[in-house]
């Protein structure tokens, strides 16, 4: 919505068609012949080529028959991982691969051990020696290399390389400690950063809006290289990925975006199309395209560059990424490309192969590249039939030595799990305070003003950062609110470290829904602060692609309800990869999702419990502007994903409980711990979110009534967790009521609840109890005291289940055991 | 101008009182020295006098309320006077913190009883909020007591540490559970009826299946439940009645209950030949009328008895108290156990080893009906430094009476039994019987004989005395009471 682009209903009103430009269909069309004569490839280029796939073939050849007979060459084994192959699929890999660089980045799918092996040899094939054993070195202290040194002589740096590689994949699929990511990964997420292989992903299409999120990256930081994203036709059926594909070719980037950072992302939709989604066949059944690359045409004036590319032929991928590249180069990305392909055994080795013909597999396996571009080499006099005979000797003889040393448990062992109960526990979060971006060394980050001519900086400056100045209450706009409290770090954050962006609906002109960024924009160029589509998994998605790649993105759902739309973004990409990579990845994004009022059912729900679940996130939930702006400013400073939730109820509320009010200077809250906002002998009232002031509010009655002297201990931080303070407040008052917006049925206190009988039960004069919303849908915002917990709630359950108070008479029915009993089998 | 007549403080350590019943009504005319209301602590019945005169106006407390001391029950003065400002308290100056405590005390016992939703007026209207509709979710009751008693594990653990038995506690926590306040008010309780010797005799039958008007009005709840058809010919027959004990029930409850957690109790029965005891109650009832002696009883005698000898046993005369102090008494009071219809108390006799055997009778014959008719001052109820229960009336044989904490032994008195012994010429009053056979025979040397015996059960707490000492003075007063008369020259 910027001033600078007019919607004109003049133009907009006047008559034409839409022209399409035609989308190029395997239209390579050279011969090896011709290739040679054009001097692209040297012989010996070309035998590398077909070298190549012959490793790619045999890997995973071996895989099949590891899972299928547990043998291979001689080796016993097997592991009850899966094996999604993709034989008959190695040529489009090695073509994909051969003119891509270290800087490039590729992310794959379920079905990408060819593309990583692929990047790899290519990688090996280009860097110096010198370059090659320093990555081998470096990674994980040279623990691979160390192995391979005691079971095998190399003949050259390459051919170490290649072991190092192999072993190292093999080892992974395998789950020990020596895989490239200590076996944390396996075989469908497997990686290799060093040679620019980032992360593959089980969830299908689920790379789609990482690697726009890592092409973000490069642009906003200048890096050089291009990113593929490799995922298959089936996942084109995956909404997710229409949000990437659309989100990487939005328009700002031509129209909004300046200087360096004009332009498409350098991103390349690699789709690898072998017809079938799983043994939906995409073509024909389960989609709308008839020809995949058709798709192009929809999302963007330059059919983002679609072409259907005849994957059997590596020199026709080979030709397709020369130009594409270019493109790239010349900042008009991204590009869709449609690379026909087939997988010639089934989805996995379960597959039976029901809902495809032998016909069908055998005239496929008649086209197997390994077989027709082998015949094409020696017919072209590129070499001899007895150099290839030698060049599938050679890779055997590599991946049943290779084999045989992941095997061995001895040489390879399992993480032990039983003497260290740590293993993953250490994985979960990386903890590191990072400033800036590892990435990012001393660039100056992009503003385009002084911070102190910010008109917010300005306001935020003239107000009183308490509620309550010299026993007066501060009139609402001169209070420094949880609004200035967050926006705060975040602005300061912004002329340190170069690499952080911000971005989600509506952030940028409007400055955000709740104006939380309002000002921002002044200071900030498009790079760093944009309005994303309405995409809440690509908002998400590209978030983790930006931080896996090494730069701290702050994202924004504006409503927490919609994290269901982003789903499989926060659950499992930005909570998993630190811990799937064995922390070679870290995840410094923090997600910004408000709990809404006013706005009915799908616009009102707290699920802090949601995210609280899935291992992997920090999830905090600030209800005062002290801990909104020292939670945030940890956030910013740490290395790991944070969900962090605000309440549009208390956007407005001055600091009523921090002593001096909130500090100008920045300062920390650590994650994990609670904030006691009064103190209290009686009862201890825990709280979530906004719920905090209701809670204070009983507190105040049950001290002015009743004579009971409430404890109110506010839970800014949901995941980590430490009990230290919690159990301590138990202890002395015995009591314990857990209260917050979010629906009592699955509501996280629950599990705090859970812990604090174990934790103190001998102190307990009764159980802890909950105080949570009804398990309903949100009624309108006039009927909010009949569905959130309210002071009178609070002090009803106390006298029903901690503590009768003389002369109290229940408000609500919340708490009789019969009617606890009722709704819950009624489920509501 | 219409006053308010307070709730009198009866004793040093009351706090509240129940109300019993009312004399006088709404409306009545009252007078100086009228007796309003019958009221009781947890030891002693009282009436209480109108301090006012004029017409009775209101009744802020019901029959059966439980009123902090020195609070205002009821507004006396002329009829149509306003007497809002009296309701609702007004106690003395610097009354108001114990008073709303007390008050707070009142309506937590009110709770329980489940009588809250039925009896707002229990609680005073300074703490009254406003009820507004009838409250939807059932209040906590009284558990009807089945099984075992629940408790949170905060009380429990409180208890333990008290020494204190959780049943004893009255649960005022949802659903009926003993929460930690509970346990908390059970110590305090314990406190004051330790002050106050409630103790002594275990089986004090009858008070607690046998309900008074008082105790009913006095917070109890008595629940029937009909037997269930299979059992019972009869369908409306109760197969059992659940009866909450009163107050004093309560107290004696928690009292005996600590006495025994707390202390290494063991106890010794001896028996005396109460030949000359028996003569000289005997020469009392027929020739002491003159002396007003007539009425000396044998209990009595034991009474002077074990005062005498207990000044020679100071160690038994004694208060163990907290940090391992025995505190050794230079006069002995001894606390004479009474069975009363309210439950057992122990009024005790000041001085009692300066006192003649007159002055003892008379004074125990005092006590005692006081203490049946309520009218005991709660300062007659403590001090007491060794316990004599009797139970000889009732043919007791032996049993093993329960110390009064701090006190450190209480002696119990049996009946008496006719037994036999080797004939001895030293025997006082023999009642012989020839040795070797049937009446009439005859033998020389050793024959046995019959005697009246005397048992009495010395239960002292072994962590003051030793065995041995408590079994001399056992045995000297055994040796006293036999030889009755020569205790007279002490």
């Amino acid at each position: 919505m910027p001033k600078s682009l007019f919607i004109d209903p003049a133009a907009l009103s006047g008559k034409g068609v839409i022209h399409f430009a035609d989308i190029p269909v395997n239209q390579y069309g050279k011969t090896v012949a011709q290739e040679r004569r054009s001097k692209n490839f040297t012989d010996a280029d070309l035998v590398r080529i077909y070298r190549d796939m012959t490793v790619l073939r045999e890997f995973e050849h071996m895989l099949n028959l590891i899972k299928t007979q547990s043998a291979y060459n001689g080796v016993e084994t097997t592991y009850p991982g899966p094996a999604h192959l993709s034989l008959g699929q190695e040529s489009a890999a090695v073509g994909q691969a051969y003119l891509l660089d270290r800087q490039d980045m590729i992310f794959g799918s379920h079905r990408s051990h060819s593309e990583v092996l692929a990047k790899a040899l290519s990688c090996i094939h280009k860097l110096p020696d010198a370059e090659l054993l320093s990555v081998m070195e470096g990674f994980f202290g040279g623990r691979i290399l160390r192995t391979l040194e005691k079971v095998h002589k190399a003949k050259d740096v390459k051919d170490l390389a290649i072991h190092f590689l192999l072993y190292g994949a093999l080892t992974e699929i395998f789950a020990r400690e020596n895989g490239f990511h200590k076996g944390m990964g396996g075989s469908m997420h497997m990686f290799f950063l060093p040679f620019g292989v980032y992360p593959n992903n089980a969830i299908v299409g689920g790379s789609g809006t990482i690697a726009a999120g890592a092409a973000l990256y490069k642009k906003c930081n200048d890096d050089t290289g291009l990113v593929v994203c490799n995922i298959g036709d089936g996942s084109l059926g995956c909404g997710p990925v229409w949000e990437a594909l659309n989100f990487a070719a939005m328009g700002q980037f031509d129209t909004l975006w300046e200087g360096k950072k004009k332009g498409g992302l350098p991103l390349i939709f690699n789709i690898f199309n072998n017809g079938y989604g799983m043994g939906g066949q995409t073509s024909g059944e389960t989609m709308a395209y008839d020809m995949l690359a058709r798709i192009g045409a929809g999302l963007a004036p330059n059919e983002m560059h679609a072409e259907r590319v005849w994957g059997h032929n590596p020199l026709a991928v080979i030709d397709a990424y020369r130009r594409k590249k270019e493109t790239i180069a010349a900042a008009d990305g991204p590009v869709l490309l449609d690379v026909l392909t087939y997988r010639l055994v089934g989805h996995s080795t379960s597959d039976q192969n029901a809902y495809r013909s032998k016909e069908e597999i055998e005239a496929w396996q008649a086209a197997d590249p390994c077989v027709t571009f082998r015949a094409e080499l020696v017919a072209a006099g590129v070499a001899k039939d007895g150099v290839f005979d030698a060049i599938w000797a050679e890779t055997r003889e590599r991946m049943t030595k290779v084999c045989g040393w992941a095997a061995d448990t001895e040489l390879s062992p399992y993480a032990d799990f039983a003497k260290d109960g740590a293993v993953i526990e250490r994985l979960m979060f990386s903890n590191e305070r990072a400033p800036t971006a590892a990435k990012a060394p001393a660039r100056k980050p992009e503003v385009l003003i002084p911070k102190a001519d910010c008109s917010r900086v300005k306001q935020i400056a003239g107000k009183e950062r308490a509620a309550v100045v010299d026993g007066k209450p501060v009139s609402r706009m001169r209070t420094y609110n949880i609004r200035d409290a967050i926006f705060e770090p975040l602005i300061d954050k912004f002329y340190e470290d170069p690499t952080l962006v911000a971005y989600g609906e509506d952030v940028r002109d409007w400055g955000g829904a709740f104006a939380v960024y309002r000002g921002l924009a002044e200071v900030l160029p498009y790079s760093r602060l944009f309005n994303a589509p309405i995409s809440e998994a690509a908002i998400v998605g590209t978030g983790v692609g930006y931080g896996l790649c090494g730069g701290r993105a702050v994202v924004e759902l504006m409503y927490c309800d919609f994290i269901g739309r982003a789903g499989d973004e926060v659950f499992n990409q930005l909570s998993k990869w630190q811990a799937m990579s064995a922390g070679i990845l870290k995840m410094p994004v923090v997600l910004r999702v408000s709990v809404g009022a006013k706005y009915g059912a799908q616009h009102s729900q707290d699920w802090t419990a949601l995210c609280a679940h899935i291992p992997g996130l920090k999830v905090c939930f600030p209800a005062t502007p002290y801990e909104a702006k020292g939670l945030m400013c940890a956030a910013l400073a740490g290395s790991d994903p944070v969900v962090f939730f605000e309440s549009q109820r208390i956007y407005d509320v001055g600091e009523m409980f921090h002593e001096g009010g909130v500090p100008k200077e920045p300062y920390e809250i650590e994650f994990g711990s609670v904030n006691v906002v009064r103190r209290g002998g009686d009862v201890t009232i825990l709280t979530v979110g906004a719920t905090l002031y209701k809670a204070v509010e009983a507190a105040e009655l049950l001290a002015e009534r009743y004579g009971v002297s409430a404890e109110v201990v506010n839970l800014h931080s949901l995941v980590p967790l430490d009990y230290t303070e919690i159990a301590a407040s138990v202890a002395k008052t015995g009591r314990v009521l857990l209260a917050s917006d979010a629906c009592a049925r699955g509501n996280f206190l629950n599990d705090v609840a859970r812990n604090i009988t174990e934790l103190c039960f001998d102190d307990l004069d009764a159980p802890p109890v909950l105080v949570g919303a009804r398990n309903w849908i949100t009624p309108p915002f006039e009927f909010d005291e009949y569905f959130f917990p309210q002071a009178s709630w609070i002090i009803d359950a106390i006298h029903e289940k901690l503590l009768p108070l003389p002369g109290h008479t229940a408000s609500v029915n919340h708490f009789a055991p019969v009617e606890q009993m009722r709704r819950a089998k009624a489920g509501v | 101008m219409a006053v308010a007549v307070l709730m009198p403080k009866a004793g040093i350590s009351v706090e509240t009182c129940l109300i019993g019943t009312w004399n006088k009504k709404v409306g009545d005319p009252v007078a100086v020295g009228d007796i309003l209301f019958a009221y009781e602590t947890d030891k002693a019945a009282f009436e209480c006098e109108s301090t006012a005169a004029g017409t009775l106006l209101e009744i802020f407390y019901e029959d059966g309320a439980e009123v902090p001391v020195l609070t205002a029950v009821c507004a006396v003065g002329a009829p149509g006077e306003d007497v809002s400002a009296l309701r609702g308290g007004a106690p003395g100056a610097g009354g108001d913190v114990a008073a709303a405590n007390a008050a707070q005390a009142a309506a937590f016992a009110q709770l329980a009883a489940g009588e809250a939703q039925s009896r707002p007026d229990v609680i005073p209207a300074a703490e009254r909020v406003e009820l507004g509709a009838p409250p939807l979710a059932p209040m906590p009751t009284l558990a009807p007591a089945p099984g075992p008693v629940k408790a949170s594990p905060r009380a429990k653990r409180l208890a333990e540490r008290l020494g204190l038995s959780i049943a004893a506690a009255l649960p005022t926590g949802p659903h009926g559970r003993v929460i930690e306040r509970d346990v908390e008010a059970l110590s305090q309780n314990q406190r004051s009826a330790g002050d106050a010797q409630i103790a002594a005799a275990a089986p004090a039958a009858g008070t607690a299946s046998d309900p008074s008007a008082a105790d009913l009005a006095a917070g109890t709840a008595t629940q029937t439940t009909p037997a269930a058809p299979i059992f019972s010919a009869a369908p409306n027959a109760p197969a059992y009645t659940d009866t909450a004990m009163p107050l004093i029930r309560r107290s004696i409850a928690s009292a005996m209950q600590a006495s025994l957690q707390s202390m290494a109790q063991l106890t010794h029965h001896h028996s005396f030949d109460a030949s000359q005891i028996l003569a000289l109650r005997a020469d009392f009832k027929r020739h002491g009328a003159a002396l007003g002696a007539e009425g000396v009883s044998l209990g009595d005698m034991v009474l002077f008895a074990a005062a005498r000898t207990l000044r020679m046993h100071p160690d038994l005369n004694a208060h163990l108290l907290e940090g391992g102090v025995l505190r050794r008494f230079s006069g002995v009071h001894l606390g004479v156990a009474v069975d009363t219809r309210r439950g057992l108390m122990v009024p005790t006799l000041f001085d009692a080893d300066k006192k003649s055997l007159l002055e003892i009778s008379r004074e125990v014959k005092e006590l005692a009906e006081a203490a049946r008719s309520g009218g005991i001052s709660p300062d007659r109820l403590r001090g007491g430094t060794f316990t004599v229960s009797n139970l000889g009336v009732t043919g007791v044989e032996m049993f093993t009476p329960i110390i009064n904490p701090p006190q450190v032994a209480i002696l119990g008195v049996c009946g008496i039994m006719t037994r036999v012994r080797a004939a001895s010429a030293a025997a006082p009053a023999p009642a012989a019987l020839s040795a070797g056979g049937g009446p009439g025979g005859s033998g020389g040397g050793a024959g046995i004989e019959t005697y009246p015996a005397m048992g009495l059960s010395l239960t002292y707490d072994h962590r003051a005395v030793d065995g041995a000492p408590a079994s001399r003075f056992a045995q000297a007063l055994c040796n006293h009471l036999e030889r009755f008369p020569l205790l007279l020259a002490l």
